[in-house]
């Protein structure tokens, strides 16, 4: 089967550069027959990728140490399950792992447009398949999973403790999905442009791959804070690493996207900026991959380099290339007529939302990559940390939320005196209460108390158009209110479900101001003593070491501190980090020591401890109170559920909001039925 | 395999071009696999240098505990981990760099040292990197200052669009009413509600 596999991959290779040549030689020449083959070719490239892909998880699986892949990232005693995820833990079985997602999307995009945009589909299979070939060359040729040591060891070096962890098996592959999902839409614009069909169809075709791309990105982003907060031990979740911000830039240009699409629906407008946003969200994954890979700049995510960042320069630097030209020669093409009646509109506040975000996204890329400008420019290497990062992008945050509860209280077109004052009104009192009450209660930081105001805002703003909407359905249907939330949103999923979005994005803000009232307490404690302190909520909590144990598991040894909790005298459950150290079968250590955090999560805070290490009996720990972090987790589910309500695919007769929309001949009129 | 250094790869990425012909002949080779995983956390124990200087005459600690630790957060840790000195130091009992910043840092404080000039004396050691974000002064105001001239001219130029955006719009509609009042039999006001025929006003109003 590893054999087999690895055949597989070089057949793909084949496939790819059949299906690329063909495909763009059957758009040009009008023939039909190539263009179909073209396809097949693609349909086959991902067939020969599974079971490529299959070959190297067969290997994983049974331990197949002659392959230097499987020897470098997995142990004969790690868990069936680690075996599994290590496919993407180190770099070449992720760069395979890339290929198959890529080969599925872009089979899945070409199958589900058989009927359809057939005058874009050939450049569009001919773009997927070029984009192939490139990640299984460079799998291949530079970063092969199949390659074979010259002798076969007794054990592997085993998968890096911190990547043993659930989360770590299930968030690079969200990342992933969101990551690779970028090429859809990019293949698609560059078959707009070449074919000059630059209209709204290719936008309906790209909608969904760019809703797909967004929801997995935030569930990966998600996903990957809550992997640092529980297993690097530092008692935070975001520390704007390189590769944190990598992911982030996609997702923050694609989100400008999902907005701005909606103005070219409506108004025609903007062609060139959503060209321009779909290239760019894709030049940016590819970026974010380039910085995981290369090395160039310093970050946590070191495990995955190799010599492939020399690749990916090569193909980010010809990808913006292409794309940039092929958007110069049909700016032509991509001129509209621009119609905005009003500064007051949804459309001029959706704008200064695009803005916002890519401003965002500017600030985070210009603030990753300024350590190599500044050693370029100056020959002094610099560090830009969190302060930095967030001095630049708390502001506009707060803008972005903000603007995230004005949007959609201002009419399309233009907003008159009445319709702002009659919408702005509830929703700004409420925002205005909640930070009154929060002022009263003696919070005096600003960022905090504004970010809590306008969540409040948003809130209201959400909880308005909610109220609206059933109070309109049970009015026009009778319907119960619980059936006439279901059938709003069922009915007008793009609506409803984006402010199912942003009801996420609230609850997430929230989060992250209570960060701003994280307690750190640096603690030595022996068996028995007892640490007294009051948490950000002004409560007595004591911690009592029971002791430091040391035991072994299935491929460790561990040195754990257990400490007894109370609040306000009640105990809670024990609290219990580790330090582990693993070991092959051969009883070799591997890695350095590795921390295990324990959490007690709360809706108010975290208590979270960490054992930084024994001094002969006394245990050195730090305990965090870490407000409200429980609930970026489930801000992140929320906002991935609005995405998955967004996408949903609707019946055509119900997207008039509930109703059709017809046209009754013999009287002129329009007739809207339920 | 270690990180790779950027000279190192700006030198390889010439390369490419020539792996590439490789690839295009027809003899590829296989690239040098990564050896190993690099560990989180530490990497390098053998870079720390000492920050010493002598006690000011009569020193006092110069700060509280929790002072000390928040500059520390201002301190990054030299082993390679990204984290801060506080931080590093008390999550991670293998890095041997962290406690020993923490040491200097302690003689400093209690030599009487502010926290600037204990920022300063370790820039000396280890040059700005020692830092968890540049020093405002320089080319690093570039890297402060662009995200906010980007999106400063962004809104400006994005405002002036929208106003000559929603101007050429009015007076589109401006146009197209007295055309169709001139042109027609048909009067153009006589089907338009009271709120358009208010903004047709305030058009042409605004127009003149």
């Amino acid at each position: 089967m590893i054999l087999v596999g690895e055949l597989a991959l070089w057949i793909a290779l084949l496939m790819c550069a059949w299906s690329a040549t063909v495909s763009f030689a059957g758009a040009k020449l009008q023939r039909g027959d190539l263009v179909v083959s073209g396809e097949r070719g693609l349909y086959a490239a991902f067939g020969f990728i599974v079971v490529a892909s299959l070959g190297l998880w067969t290997a994983l699986i049974t331990s197949d140490f002659s392959l230097r892949y499987v020897w470098s990232f997995t142990s004969a005693n790690l868990p069936s399950v680690y075996k599994f995820a290590a496919f993407w833990g180190g770099q070449a079985g992720s760069m395979l792992f890339w290929c198959l997602i890529l080969a599925l999307y872009a089979a899945l995009a070409t199958w589900a447009s058989r009927g359809k945009n057939r005058e874009l589909m050939p450049w569009v299979t001919g773009t997927n398949a070029l984009i192939l070939l490139f990640f299984v060359a460079t799998t291949a040729f530079a970063s092969n999973p199949f390659e074979r040591l010259e002798w076969v060891p007794a054990d592997g070096r085993g998968l890096n403790p911190q990547l043993q962890n659930p989360a770590m098996a299930i968030h690079p592959p969200m990342l992933y999905l969101g990551y690779v999902a970028t090429s859809i839409p990019f293949a698609f614009a560059i078959a707009a442009l070449v074919t000059r069909r630059l209209d709204a169809e290719w936008l309906g075709a790209v909608r969904r791959w760019a809703l797909v791309s967004w929801v997995f990105l935030t569930l990966g982003i998600v996903l990957g804070m809550w992997w640092a907060y529980v297993e690097l031990g530092w008692g935070g979740y975001w520390m704007w690493d390189p590769v944190e911000n990598a992911s982030l830039l996609p997702w923050l240009t694609g989100t400008a996207f999902l907005h701005s699409i909606m103005i070219q629906e409506k108004r025609g407008m903007l062609r060139k900026w959503n060209v321009t946003l779909v290239i760019t969200t894709f030049l940016l994954s590819i970026l974010g991959t380039f910085i995981t890979r290369s090395g160039v700049i310093q970050s946590v995510h070191s495990f995955a380099q190799s010599n492939v960042g020399h690749w990916f320069a090569a193909f980010l630097i010809l990808s913006m290339v292409a794309s940039a030209w092929l958007v110069g020669i049909r700016l032509k093409d991509l001129e509209a007529k621009a119609e905005l009646e009003a500064m007051i509109s949804r459309e001029a506040a959706f704008l200064y939302n695009n803005l916002v975000l890519v401003g965002i996204a500017f600030s985070v890329l210009w603030g990753t990559l300024f350590p190599i400008i500044s050693e370029a420019v100056r020959g002094s290497k610099i560090t830009v940390g969190e302060s930095f990062f967030n001095s630049v992008n708390v502001p506009l945050g707060l803008v972005l939320l903000a603007l995230t509860g004005i949007g959609p209280l201002i009419a399309w077109r233009k907003a008159s005196v009445a319709n702002i004052k009659r919408q702005f009104a509830g929703p700004a009192a409420f925002g205005l209460f909640v930070g009154a009450v929060l002022f009263a209660l003696g919070i005096r930081e600003l960022s905090p108390l504004v970010a809590w105001a306008l969540c409040g805002f948003v809130t209201g703003t959400i909880i308005q158009e909610f109220w609206k909407g059933v109070g309109a359905r049970r009015r026009m249907y009778g319907e119960n209110p619980v059936m006439a939330l279901m059938r709003l949103v069922a009915r007008n999923r793009r609506r409803y479900g984006g402010y199912i979005v942003h009801a996420g994005i609230v609850i997430l803000f929230a989060a992250f101001a209570g960060n701003a009232f994280k307690a750190e307490h640096d603690v030595t404690l022996r068996d028995g003593e007892t640490f007294t302190t009051k948490d950000p909520y002004g409560r007595e909590w004591t911690f009592t070491s029971q002791g430091i144990s040391q035991f072994k598991a299935l491929n460790r040894e561990v040195q754990a501190v257990t400490l007894l909790p109370t609040r306000e005298g009640k105990p809670l459950r024990l609290l219990s980090s580790e330090k582990r150290q693993h070991f092959d079968t051969q009883g070799n250590p591997q890695f350095q020591q590795s921390t295990e955090v324990d959490i007690i999560s709360m809706f108010r805070q975290d208590v979270y401890l960490v054992f930084a290490g024994a001094v002969g009996d006394r245990a050195e720990v730090r305990i965090n109170f870490n407000p409200l972090v429980v609930w970026v987790w489930l801000g992140g589910i929320l906002m991935a559920i609005g995405g998955l309500i967004v996408m949903w695919p609707q019946a055509e007769r119900r997207r008039q909001g509930g109703y059709v929309t017809e046209l009754a001949p013999q009287h002129g009129v329009l007739l809207e039925t339920k | 395999m270690s990180a790779i250094g950027r000279r190192e790869f700006l030198a390889g990425l010439g390369g490419v071009a020539g792996s590439a012909a490789v690839i295009a002949l027809g003899a590829p080779e296989v690239g040098a696999q990564a050896p190993a995983q690099q560990n989180f956390g530490p990497m390098d124990q053998s870079v720390f240098r000492p920050t010493i200087r002598p006690a000011k005459p009569g020193a006092a600690p110069s700060m509280t505990v929790l002072e000390r630790d928040a500059l520390e957060k201002r301190l990054k840790c030299q082993c390679g981990c990204i984290l801060d000195v506080y931080t590093c130091r008390t999550t991670d009992f293998t890095c041997q760099i962290s406690p020993a910043m923490h040491r200097d840092v302690l003689r400093l404080v209690e030599g009487g040292y502010t926290g600037d000039e204990i920022l300063e004396a370790f820039v000396e050691t280890y040059g700005e990197v020692a830092l968890t974000s540049p020093k405002k002064e320089g080319f690093n105001w570039a890297g402060y200052f662009a995200p906010a001239v980007v999106m400063g001219t962004g809104a400006v130029v994005l405002t002036v669009m929208i106003r000559k955006w929603s101007m050429e719009s009015r007076m589109a509609a401006v146009a197209a009413g007295a055309a169709a009042k001139s042109d027609s039999t048909i009067d153009a006001t006589a089907a338009a509600s009271a709120d358009e025929l208010a903004r047709l006003e305030r058009a042409m109003r605004d127009d003149h």
